[in-house]
C-alpha cells in the first residue's frame, strides 16, 4: 500500500518538476543549439539524452538511492564508454564520435545533475534556475544587436519556470494531495500568476521602454567609442559638443556624413568619434606608406545666393562615383564603367586598393576612397571587430602618381618628401596652358561670380602671379600666398577652428571669406579650400571644392593602415591638369598651436578569408535543428567572378558551422525565416576538389559540381530596415503592415491607458451606482419583493454609513448597532422582515407600514449621523464598499454562553 | 394564557431567583420544551442546581403520581460518584413481608425533573444506564420495563477542571444531550445584586412560586411542534451540517440525529421567543449549544472558532436571501 502511495507521489512528482525541467532545459538546449551551431547533433537526441539523465536521476534519488556509489557508477560508465570510442577504427569517425560522445554525456550529466537537485534538495530550483539564466545570457552575449527586448524575451521562459518552482516548493515538501479538487486549484493559481507576470512584463515593457532605449543608445555610442578615450570625461563633453551647423558633417540615424552644401562660418564644431580605417595599398618605392586623401564628394559649383560650396547634378564629364554600398549584396561587388571611361589624366595613373571599415558613427551609405574610385565590393567585418565596425568594403580607384597627402600638410617633414614634392611639380611643368580642354568643361571649372569681394579675390590672385607662368606655378603662387610670412618671420595666415567673431554670427558667409583674405588671416580648411578655389579659377585654372577626410600616417606599427576621425574631416581643393587629371592641392595651414595628442591608431580589422562561392539566394525551408536549409538562388560569386544562371536552383545547405548577420550584425539562427533573401558564403578551403572553370565555359555544369549540400561559413540575412523606407510607396505592403502596427501600438497603448483610467473611475464611483441600482430597484418593487428591496438598501446605506455588521445576524446588527446610534426603528423592521420571509404568513398592512416608514425615514436617519456631505464622501470608501461584499469575518474569541 | 404568555411567566419565574442569566435559563426551558435533555458544564457553585431545582418548582403537579416536595412536578438530585450502582439510580426489588412478594422500589430516575450531578465522575455502567432512560424514555430492570413519564427531564452538569478519576462521556453518549451549555459567572453587579436580594430574604428555596402546571408543559411541547420552519432554514441547516462533515479542522461531523436535535431545539427557541416561525438568528444562537458537543475537532483553536465561522458563514448567506429565495 505504501509502495503503491508511493509511487503515485513520485508520479505526481514527475508531472509537476521533471516535465517542466525538461520542457526548460530542451528549450534551452534547443536556443544553445541556434547559437552554438558546433552541437553538430540534432536537437532530439541532444534532448534525449539530457530527459534520460534527468529522469532516471530523479527516480533513483526519489528512492532514495545513495548518491555516492552511483556518481562512482556514472563515471565507470563514462570511463568505459571513452576507452571503447577510443578504440574505434577510422579517424574521421573516432573525431566524430568522440565529439559525440563528450556531448552526449554532457548532456546527461547535466540532467542527471539536476535530477539529483531537484530530488534531494528542496531550494535547488534556485541553482537551476541560476545555470539557465547564465546559460540564457551566455547566449545572448553572442548576439551583436542585443537589445533589452531580446534578453527579456529569451528570459521569459526561464523566469516563468522560476516563479513556477518558487510557487510549487513549498508543496513538494510533504505529500502532495491528489485530488481533482486540488490540481484545478494548482492550476488556477498557476494561470493567475502567470497572468500576474505577464501583466508586469507588458507594463514593464511599457514604462522603459524609453529610458531601455535611451541606455541601449549610450551603450551602442560607447561601444563605438571604444575604451580607449584617454580623459573620458573631456571626451565626451567634446563629443556631445558637436553641432551639426558648424561642423563639417551632418548626421542622420545613419550615421555621420559630410555635408553637401558648404560654407564658411564664424567657428567649426569637432567631433572625436571614430568615422573609419582603411587600409590604402599605395606606397613609395622605398616601402614607406604613401598617404592619399579620402574622398567624398566634390562640391564643383558655387552658390553666390547662398554663398556656399555645393554639388551639382550638371557636371560635365562626371568623375563621382555614385553608389550605396549599404544596399550592395555582400562580397558582390559595383564597378562604374563610365568612370573608367571618363577618368581624366591618363598619365602617370596607377590603380589603388584599399579596404574600408565604416565605424557604426559613419554615414553607412558614404563610398570613401582615394580619388577616383571606380569600383567597390562589400566584405563582411570580422567577429571581434563589429561592435567597432558596423560594415567594410574594398574600393579601386585611378589614382595619378603624383597625388599625395603631403602637399602643403607637413611639406618640410622630410628631404624625400620635399623631393618628392619638387618632382611632382617639375612634371607638372608640362602642361603649359588648357588649350585643349574641352571648352564646356574648362568653362564650368572656372565659373565664379562676379562683383563685390569677388572682384577683390581675382584681383589679389592676378596680383600673385603673372598672366603667362604656366598653371602649376600659379598654383604655387596661391599656395605661397598662404605661406607667406611677416618681417619677424611669422606666418601671416594661421589656422583656427573660430575665426569668426562670436558676436555677430549673422555675417554673411562671403564677407567671411573676404576677412579671411584681407584682415584676420585666420581660418580653417573651409577658409582655405574656399579662398584657393576662387582665386585659383579667377587665374583661369579648373578647380573643384573636394570634402573628404585628411590621412594623418601616425604610427608605422601597421604600414598602410590609416585611422579617420572626424576631426579628420577635411575640405580642399582639386586642380586639373590635362592628361594628368585632377590633383588634390591642399592650400590650408597646417594647426602649429594644435595641442590634442594624435589619436590613437586601433588594431586594424583582420582581412575576410575569400569566399569560393557567394549565392544571392532565398531561403526556401529550414531545418534549424538538423541544420539544414534549402536556399533557391540564380546570381552567385564563383571565384569571384560573377554568373547568372539560366534556371534558378534550390540546393541544401550545411549551416552547422556557419556564421550568421542579420543586416551586418551578428545574430543566431533563430532569426532566419524562411523566405528571406540571404546572401551564402563559403570560403575557399571547402572547394579544394572543384575544378576551376575555363574562361568562357558555361557556369550550369560546374554548379552541378558543387558538392552537396553546399557548406556555409557565412549567411548574411538582408531584411529591409522599415524607418528608412517611405510608407507611401506602393506594393509594400509589408512595410504598409509594418507602419499600421506601430500605429496600433501606439493606439493600444493609449487606449490601454484610457481603458485604465475609465476602470479607475467607475471603481470609484461604484459604490455610488451600486446605490442608485439599489433604490431604483426599490422604487420599483411592490409587496414582499418590495420589503426585499428595502432590507438590502437600508443594509447597503447603513454599512457604507460606517455601521459596519461583522459576524451578527442582521437583527443583532440592528438591535446593537443600527437603533442605539441612528433610532431609525431598523430592528422592529427587521423583526418584520424576518416574519415576511421565514414565518410563510402574508404581508399584513401594518407590515407594509412599518417597510415604508423605514424606506421613507432611513435616509434622513443616516444623514442625521453622517451630514450630507459625509453621506456622500462615505460612499467613495473603496474599501468599506469591498468589505460589503466580502463574507463577514467571524470574531475569534469563542462565544461566551456556550462552550 | 397563550403559549407565549406561559413561556414568559415561566422565564420572569426563574430570572428571579437565578439573575443574570436569561440566555442559559432560555436554553434549558428550550431543551425542556424540546423533549430534550440538557448537559451543564460549569464549576461548582455556578447555579446548576438551583437551576433545575427552580424550573421544577415552577411547574406545579397536576394528574401525575409522582410525590412532589413543594407542588410541583417531582424533582430529584443525585450526586454521582465512582462507586453509585445502576441499582441505585433505578431502584430494586425488596422483599414486602405484608405482600410476601419482592415489590419493586423505585430509584431516584422516577422523577420529572432529574438533576443529574458530576455525571462523568459515575462509572460507564451507571452513565449508561442514565442514557438509556434519556433516550428511550423508559427503565428495564430485571424483565420488567417502567415506562417513565413523558416529561422525563435530565440537567446533568459535569465539572470541566477535575479530570483525576473521572469518566468523560464518550461521544456517542454527548450525542443524548440536545445542548450542552456552560452557565459562567454572572456579571460583579448582578453578583452584588444577588448578594443583597439574599441578606434580605435568605434562602429563596421556599420563595418560588408554581407559575405552571405540568399540563401546561406538555401543551408547550406540543406547540413547540407546530412551529414554522421555512423550507431555506431546513437547507441551510443541512448546508451547515454538511459542511461541519467535511471541513479540514472537524474529525468527526454532526450526524444526522444531530440535525434533527438541532431542528427540534429551533422550533422550541424560537417559541421561547415568543414566535411561531424560526428565523435566522436562531440558528446562530442555538448552533454553539445544540451542535457543538457533537463535533470532534482536531486541535483547541478549531474547536473554539471553527463552528462559529461556519454558523455565521451561513447565516449570512441566509441573510443575503431576499424573501422570494433569490440569493
Amino acid at each position: 500500500m505504501e509502495r503503491k502511495e508511493k509511487f503515485e507521489q513520485l508520479v505526481v512528482r514527475w508531472i509537476l518538476v521533471v516535465l517542466p525541467t525538461l520542457l526548460i532545459g530542451v528549450y534551452t538546449i534547443r536556443a544553445l543549439n541556434f547559437s552554438y551551431t558546433a552541437l553538430t547533433t540534432s536537437l532530439i537526441s541532444q534532448s534525449l539524452w539530457f530527459s534520460l539523465g534527468l529522469f532516471v536521476a530523479y527516480t533513483l534519488y526519489y528512492y532514495r538511492a545513495r548518491w555516492i556509489v552511483t556518481l562512482v557508477l556514472l563515471w565507470v560508465a563514462y570511463a568505459l564508454g571513452e576507452r571503447i570510442i577510443s578504440r574505434l577504427p577510422g579517424e574521421f569517425d573516432v573525431f566524430y564520435t568522440t565529439a559525440r560522445f563528450q556531448l552526449y554525456s554532457t548532456l546527461f550529466l547535466f540532467g542527471w545533475g539536476f535530477g539529483l537537485l531537484l530530488a534531494k534538495i528542496r531550494w535547488s530550483y534556485i541553482l537551476i534556475f541560476g545555470v539557465l539564466v547564465v546559460a540564457t545570457l551566455v547566449i545572448a552575449a553572442d548576439t551583436i544587436d542585443l537589445s533589452i527586448e531580446y534578453l527579456l524575451v529569451n528570459l521569459f521562459p526561464v523566469l516563468i519556470y522560476g516563479l513556477y518552482m518558487y510557487f510549487l516548493s513549498p508543496l513538494l515538501r510533504d505529500r502532495i494531495e491528489i485530488s481533482w479538487k486540488q490540481s484545478g486549484r494548482l492550476v488556477l493559481r498557476l494561470a493567475g500568476f502567470l497572468l500576474v507576470i505577464l501583466l508586469a512584463f507588458v507594463i514593464t515593457d511599457r514604462l522603459l521602454r524609453g529610458t531601455v532605449k535611451a541606455v541601449e543608445k549610450e551603450l551602442a555610442a560607447r561601444g563605438a567609442k571604444g575604451d580607449k578615450e584617454g580623459k573620458g570625461g573631456e571626451g565626451q563633453d567634446k563629443k556631445d559638443d558637436y553641432d551639426d551647423r558648424y561642423g563639417l558633417m551632418d548626421h542622420d540615424d545613419d550615421g555621420f556624413r559630410l555635408k553637401d552644401t558648404m560654407k564658411v562660418n564664424t567657428r567649426m564644431s569637432q567631433s572625436d568619434r571614430l568615422m573609419f580605417c582603411a587600409k590604402l595599398d599605395n606606397y613609395f618605392d622605398n616601402g614607406d606608406p604613401q598617404p592619399l586623401y579620402f574622398v567624398y564628394h566634390y562640391l564643383t559649383r558655387y552658390d553666390p545666393v547662398k554663398e556656399s560650396f555645393t554639388r551639382d547634378v550638371n557636371v560635365p564629364s562626371s568623375d563621382e562615383f555614385e553608389v550605396d554600398p549599404a544596399e550592395l549584396p555582400m562580397y558582390y561587388s559595383y564597378m562604374d564603367t563610365s568612370i573608367i571611361r571618363k577618368a581624366k589624366g591618363p598619365r602617370l595613373r596607377k590603380i589603388v586598393n584599399a579596404q574600408v571599415y565604416l565605424s557604426a558613427d559613419a554615414w553607412k551609405h558614404a563610398v570613401l576612397g582615394p580619388a577616383n574610385v571606380f569600383s567597390i565590393q562589400t566584405i563582411p567585418v570580422e567577429k571581434d571587430f563589429q561592435k567597432q565596425f558596423l560594415s567594410a568594403y574594398r574600393t579601386q580607384s585611378y589614382v595619378s602618381e603624383l597625388n599625395n597627402a603631403y602637399f602643403v600638410y607637413n611639406v618640410s617633414a622630410s628631404p624625400m618628401l620635399e623631393g618628392f614634392q619638387e618632382q611632382r611639380h617639375e612634371e607638372l611643368r608640362e602642361v603649359i596652358d588648357y588649350r585643349g580642354v574641352d571648352p564646356a568643361f574648362y568653362e564650368y571649372y572656372t565659373r565664379q561670380p562676379t562683383g563685390g569681394i569677388y572682384d577683390s579675390i581675382s584681383k589679389l590672385a592676378h596680383s600673385l602671379a603673372p598672366k603667362h607662368v604656366k598653371p602649376i606655378d600659379k598654383v604655387l603662387a596661391v599656395r605661397d600666398f598662404f605661406l607667406r610670412r611677416n618681417e619677424n618671420g611669422k606666418r601671416i595666415f594661421r589656422y583656427t577652428l573660430k575665426p569668426g567673431r562670436m558676436d555677430d554670427p549673422n555675417i554673411p558667409s562671403s564677407k567671411m571669406l573676404y576677412d579671411f583674405l584681407f584682415k584676420t588671416h585666420a581660418g580653417y580648411c573651409t577658409y582655405y579650400a574656399g579662398a584657393s578655389l576662387f582665386m585659383l579659377r579667377a587665374l583661369g585654372i579648373p578647380a573643384r571644392f573636394t570634402t573628404g577626410f585628411a590621412t594623418v600616417n601616425r604610427s608605422d606599427k601597421n604600414k598602410g593602415w590609416y585611422w579617420f576621425y572626424a576631426s579628420q574631416a577635411h575640405a580642399w581643393t582639386q586642380v586639373y591638369f590635362p592628361e594628368y587629371g585632377w590633383l588634390d592641392f591642399d592650400m590650408t595651414i597646417g594647426n602649429e598651436d594644435q595641442q590634442s595628442a594624435p589619436k590613437p591608431d586601433g588594431t586594424p580589422p583582420l582581412p575576410p578569408p575569400d569566399p569560393w562561392l557567394v549565392l544571392d539566394a532565398k531561403a526556401e525551408s529550414l531545418d534549424l535543428p538538423a541544420k539544414r536549409i534549402t536556399v533557391s538562388f540564380q546570381s552567385l560569386l564563383y571565384l569571384e567572378k560573377p554568373y547568372l544562371l539560366k534556371n534558378p536552383l534550390t540546393r541544401p545547405i550545411d549551416v552547422s558551422m556557419c556564421r550568421v548577420l542579420l543586416n551586418k550584425k551578428d545574430t543566431t539562427l533563430a532569426v532566419l525565416q524562411p523566405g528571406d533573401s540571404i546572401i551564402v558564403v563559403s570560403y575557399k578551403d571547402e572547394a579544394r576538389e572543384i575544378p576551376v572553370l575555363r574562361k568562357g565555359a558555361p557556369i550550369d555544369p560546374q554548379v552541378a559540381a558543387f558538392p552537396s549540400p553546399i557548406i556555409a561559413d557565412e549567411i548574411h540575412i538582408r531584411r529591409p530596415e522599415e524607418k528608412k523606407k517611405e510608407p507611401e510607396k506602393e506594393g509594400n505592403s509589408l512595410l504598409d503592415e509594418e507602419k499600421k502596427k506601430k500605429i496600433t501600438f501606439e493606439e493600444i497603448a493609449w487606449m490601454v491607458a484610457k481603458g485604465l483610467a475609465g476602470i479607475a473611475v467607475l471603481l470609484l464611483l461604484a459604490p455610488l451606482l451600486y446605490l442608485v441600482y439599489r433604490i431604483i430597484r426599490q422604487a420599483l418593487a411592490r409587496g414582499t419583493s418590495r420589503a426585499d428591496e428595502v432590507y438590502r438598501s437600508a443594509l447597503y446605506r447603513l454599512h457604507m454609513a460606517g455601521l459596519e455588521r461583522e459576524s451578527e445576524t442582521p437583527l443583532e446588527y440592528a438591535r446593537r448597532m443600527v437603533d442605539p446610534q441612528l433610532q431609525a426603528g431598523f430592528e422592529s423592521f427587521m423583526l418584520t422582515y424576518l416574519r415576511l420571509k421565514y414565518s410563510g404568513q402574508p404581508m399584513r398592512p401594518e407590515d407594509r407600514e412599518i417597510v415604508d416608514r423605514l424606506a421613507n425615514t432611513l435616509g434622513s436617519s443616516i444623514r442625521r449621523k453622517t451630514g450630507i456631505a459625509g453621506g456622500i464622501l462615505n460612499y467613495f470608501n473603496l474599501l468599506r464598499a469591498l468589505r460589503y461584499f466580502q463574507q463577514p469575518i467571524s470574531s475569534p474569541e469563542p462565544e461566551t454562553h456556550a462552550l | 394564557m397563550t403559549a407565549a404568555s406561559k413561556l414568559l411567566a415561566l422565564t420572569s419565574n426563574i430570572e428571579r431567583i437565578i439573575r443574570g442569566k436569561p440566555q442559559e435559563i432560555k436554553y434549558v426551558i428550550t431543551a425542556l420544551i424540546a423533549r430534550g435533555h440538557i448537559l451543564l458544564e460549569d464549576n461548582p457553585g455556578a447555579g446548576k442546581t438551583v437551576l433545575a431545582k427552580t424550573l421544577a418548582q415552577s411547574i406545579s403537579e397536576a394528574a401525575t403520581d409522582f410525590h412532589a416536595p413543594s407542588g410541583g412536578v417531582s424533582f430529584k438530585r443525585v450526586q454521582f460518584t465512582p462507586d453509585l450502582l445502576p441499582m441505585d439510580l433505578i431502584g430494586s426489588y425488596i422483599f414486602d413481608e405484608s405482600k410476601k412478594d419482592f415489590v419493586f422500589k423505585r430509584g431516584p430516575l422516577f422523577t420529572h425533573v432529574l438533576l443529574a450531578d458530576e455525571i462523568n465522575r459515575a462509572s460507564p455502567k451507571v452513565q449508561s444506564a442514565l442514557l438509556e432512560c434519556m433516550a428511550e424514555n423508559q427503565i428495564s430492570s430485571g424483565d420488567t420495563t417502567f415506562e417513565l413519564d413523558p416529561f422525563f427531564f435530565t440537567i446533568a452538569t459535569q465539572n470541566p477542571i477535575e479530570m483525576e478519576g473521572t469518566y468523560p462521556l464518550p461521544a456517542a453518549q454527548l450525542d443524548r444531550f440536545f445542548m450542552k451549555i456552560s452557565m459562567g459567572y454572572v456579571t460583579e453587579e448582578v453578583e452584588f445584586d444577588i448578594y443583597t436580594n439574599y441578606l434580605e430574604i435568605g434562602d429563596s428555596k421556599h420563595t418560588v412560586k408554581q407559575v405552571l402546571a405540568y399540563q401546561d408543559i406538555i401543551n408547550l411541547q406540543k406547540e413547540a411542534e407546530k412551529v414554522h420552519i421555512h423550507q431555506e432554514l431546513v437547507r441551510g441547516i443541512v448546508r451547515l451540517v454538511q459542511s461541519t462533515r467535511h471541513h479540514p479542522e472537524i474529525a468527526l461531523g454532526c450526524s444526522t440525529r444531530g440535525g434533527i436535535t438541532f431542528i427540534k431545539c429551533l422550533k422550541a427557541w424560537a417559541l421561547v421567543n415568543q414566535r411561531d416561525f424560526v428565523i435566522e438568528d436562531d440558528i446562530k444562537a442555538l448552533a454553539q449549544p445544540v451542535l457543538h458537543h457533537r463535533l470532534i475537532f482536531r486541535n483547541r483553536e478549531a474547536a473554539q472558532t471553527v463552528l462559529g465561522k461556519l454558523t455565521d458563514a451561513e447565516v449570512n448567506r441566509l441573510a443575503k436571501m431576499g424573501i422570494n429565495n433569490k440569493a
